[in-house]
C-alpha cells in the first residue's frame, strides 16, 4: 500500500491554515513516527490519510486513487485511525461489542470475528475485560481498547495518534510488541507522539514536522544528528541521546548500552 | 458565532444583551398588542433589512422561509377558514369560506412569531451567552441561575461538537454516514446514547470543577471576567423600545 502526499493544505474554516503544502510518500511496512511540537499540524495532517479532513489544496492518492474518490467509511477498509482522545471514539456498552463493531460494518464473517477477537484482545491485553463497559476501563486500557478496536478492522496502515499518552511501563511494553507485530505482518505503522524516548526505541523512520510543513524526514540517526534542525521544531531528543552529543561523541546513542560502547571506545582512543 | 466586521455588526454586537432583550421583546409583544397585523409585518422586513447589514440576510430569510410560510400559511388554512369570529367574508373556495377576521388573526399571530423567531435568531447570533449570563448576574441576577442559563443554552453547541467527533470515529470504522435519508438516520441513532450520557457525565464534571474553585462560598459577591457597560445607545434604544411597547397599546385604549 502506498501513500502518496502531494503539496497538500488545509485551511480551517476559521482561516487558520494548519498544513502548509506537504509532499511525502510512505510505503512498505517500516513503522514511522510523525514528530513535532504542538500545533505543528500532526493531528491534521494524519486525519488527511484516511480522509476525516478533505485538503483545501493538492492531493492525496492511496495506491494511485484520489482520497476524494471515497467516503471515509470505505477508506477505513484500509487505512486505521486511532484517535488520540478515547472517549472521542468509544461509543458502544461493551469492549466485545466495540471490538466488534469495525469488522461487522465491513461485513466480516462471523466465526471470522470471533478468531479476530481471541487474537486481538490478547494482544492488546484485554482478554478478560471483553464483557467490561469501556467507561469503567482505565485510560490505559481504554488507549488499548481504541487500539484493539482499530486492530480488528485489520487495515493496511494503522494510525496511532499519540498512544503513549498516560501509558505506564506495562503499556508502552505492549505497544512495542503491538508496533512489531504490526511490522512483521506487513502493516504500515503510522503513530504521531511526543515521547522521544518511545520513539528511538519502536522507530527507524521519523517525519518531523513544524508549522504546518515537514521540515525533515529520514532514519533516526539522520534525524537526531541535525540538532539545528531539531531546535527549530522544539523537538529535545532523548536524555542519553543528548548527553552523548554534548560529549562529542562520534556516533550517536539512543540506549544506554549505545552510549557505554561508545563512549569506551572514545576512552580507548585517546 | 459568526465573525462580520462590518461596522454596522461591531455597533449591534456591542449593544448590551439587555438592550437587546428588552427590543426582542417589546417589538415581539407590542406587535402582538397592536390590532392590525401590518405593523409586525412592517418590522419584519426591517428586522430582514438589519440581518442583510449584519452579514446574517441569507440566514434570517431561510429562517422566515422555513418556518414562517409553512406556518403561516396553516395558521390561514385554520383560521381563515374556519375560525369563529368569521363574519365578512373574503374568497369562497367550495367547501370552505374565507373570512376576514380569522385571515387577520392568523396573519397577526405568524407576523409576532416570525417576530420573536428572527429578533431572537439575530440577537443570538450578535451575543456570546456569556455575555448575556454576564449582564443578566450584573443587573442582579443570582449567580447560581445565570450558569443554570448559561450551562443550558451551551448544552446543544457541546452535544453538536459530541456528535461530530463520534461520526468522525464512526467514519474511521467503517459507518457511512453520507448518503440516503435512512443510512444516515442508522448511523444517528447508536449515537443517541452515548451522546446523552457523556454530557450527563461532563456536567458532573464541570460541576465538581466549579466546586473546587470556590463556585458554591456563600455571601461574597462574585466579580465577572466579562465587562458589559451601557452606553448611551443603549438608554436611547430602550427608551424607543418601550415606546413603541406603550404606542401599540395607544389603538387598544381610544
Amino acid at each position: 500500500m502506498k501513500i502518496e502526499i502531494k503539496n497538500l493544505k488545509h485551511k480551517y474554516p476559521s482561516g487558520g491554515e494548519a498544513l502548509r503544502g506537504i509532499n511525502t510518500a510512505f510505503e512498505g511496512s517500516d513503522p514511522i513516527a510523525i514528530i513535532g511540537q504542538n500545533g505543528a499540524g500532526k493531528t491534521t495532517f494524519a486525519k488527511h490519510l484516511n480522509g476525516l479532513l478533505r485538503p483545501t489544496e493538492g492531493q492525496i492518492l492511496i495506491d494511485g486513487e484520489s482520497i476524494h474518490e471515497h467516503t471515509t467509511a470505505y477508506w477505513s477498509k484500509y487505512i486505521g485511525y486511532v484517535f488520540q482522545n478515547p472517549d472521542n471514539q468509544l461509543f458502544l456498552e461493551t469492549v466485545r461489542k466495540e471490538f466488534e463493531f469495525g469488522p461487522k460494518q465491513l461485513g466480516v464473517p462471523r466465526h471470522e470475528i470471533n478468531d479476530r477477537i481471541d487474537f486481538v484482545s490478547e494482544l492488546v491485553g484485554l482478554k478478560h475485560r471483553l464483557s467490561t463497559h469501556p467507561f469503567d476501563l482505565n485510560a490505559t486500557e481504554k488507549k488499548f481498547c481504541t487500539i484493539g478496536s482499530i486492530l480488528m478492522m485489520d487495515p493496511k496502515v494503522i494510525i496511532l495518534d499519540e498512544p503513549t499518552c498516560g501509558q505506564d511501563v506495562e503499556g508502552n511494553q505492549r505497544l512495542t510488541e503491538i508496533i512489531t507485530y504490526l511490522k512483521n505482518n506487513d502493516r504500515l505503522c503510522i503513530t504521531i507522539t511526543h515521547d522521544m524516548k518511545f520513539v528511538v526505541r519502536n522507530f527507524d523512520q521519523i517525519v518531523v514536522m513544524a508549522k504546518g510543513q515537514i521540515l525533515m524526514s529520514g532514519s533516526k540517526n539522520l534525524v537526531f544528528s541535525d540538532t539545528k534542525t531539531l531546535l527549530e521544531s522544539y523537538v529535545t531528543p532523548p536524555p542519553i541521546t543528548r548527553v552523548g552529543q554534548a560529549l562529542g561523541l562520534k556516533d550517536i546513542s539512543f540506549s544506554k548500552e549505545e552510549f557505554i560502547d561508545h563512549f569506551t571506545r572514545r576512552l580507548h582512543q585517546r | 458565532m459568526e465573525t462580520i466586521d462590518n461596522s454596522i455588526a461591531v455597533l449591534v454586537r456591542n449593544i448590551n444583551p439587555i438592550t437587546k432583550l428588552l427590543i426582542v421583546f417589546c417589538l415581539g409583544i407590542g406587535c402582538l398588542i397592536y390590532p392590525l397585523p401590518f405593523v409586525g409585518y412592517g418590522i419584519l422586513c426591517l428586522l430582514v433589512i438589519l440581518g442583510i447589514l449584519i452579514g446574517q440576510g441569507k440566514q434570517v430569510l431561510k429562517l422566515i422561509a422555513g418556518f414562517g410560510i409553512p406556518v403561516t400559511l396553516m395558521l390561514l388554512f385554520i383560521q381563515g377558514l374556519y375560525s369563529p369570529k368569521n363574519i365578512t367574508m373574503i374568497a369562497d373556495f367550495g367547501f370552505a369560506q374565507m373570512g376576514l377576521e380569522g385571515t387577520m388573526y392568523a396573519l397577526k399571530i405568524s407576523s409576532t412569531l416570525l417576530i420573536f423567531l428572527a429578533a431572537f435568531y439575530l440577537m443570538l447570533q450578535t451575543t456570546k451567552n456569556s455575555e448575556t449570563v454576564a449582564a443578566l448576574t450584573q443587573s442582579g441576577l443570582n449567580t447560581k441561575i445565570g450558569y443554570l442559563i448559561l450551562a443550558s443554552l451551551n448544552v446543544v453547541p457541546q452535544m453538536q461538537r459530541k456528535v461530530k467527533v463520534i461520526q468522525e470515529a464512526q467514519e474511521s470504522r467503517g459507518v457511512e454516514i453520507s448518503g440516503s435519508f435512512i443510512q444516515r438516520a442508522k448511523a444517528f441513532l447508536p449515537l443517541i446514547g452515548p451522546v446523552v450520557l457523556s454530557s450527563l457525565t461532563d456536567a458532573q464534571e464541570r460541576g465538581m470543577t466549579l466546586e473546587i474553585r470556590g463556585f458554591g462560598i456563600n455571601g461574597d459577591k462574585p466579580t465577572s471576567y466579562i465587562k458589559v457597560e451601557t452606553t448611551s445607545l443603549d438608554i436611547v434604544l430602550r427608551i424607543i423600545a418601550i415606546c413603541f411597547l406603550i404606542s401599540s397599546l395607544i389603538p387598544r385604549l381610544l
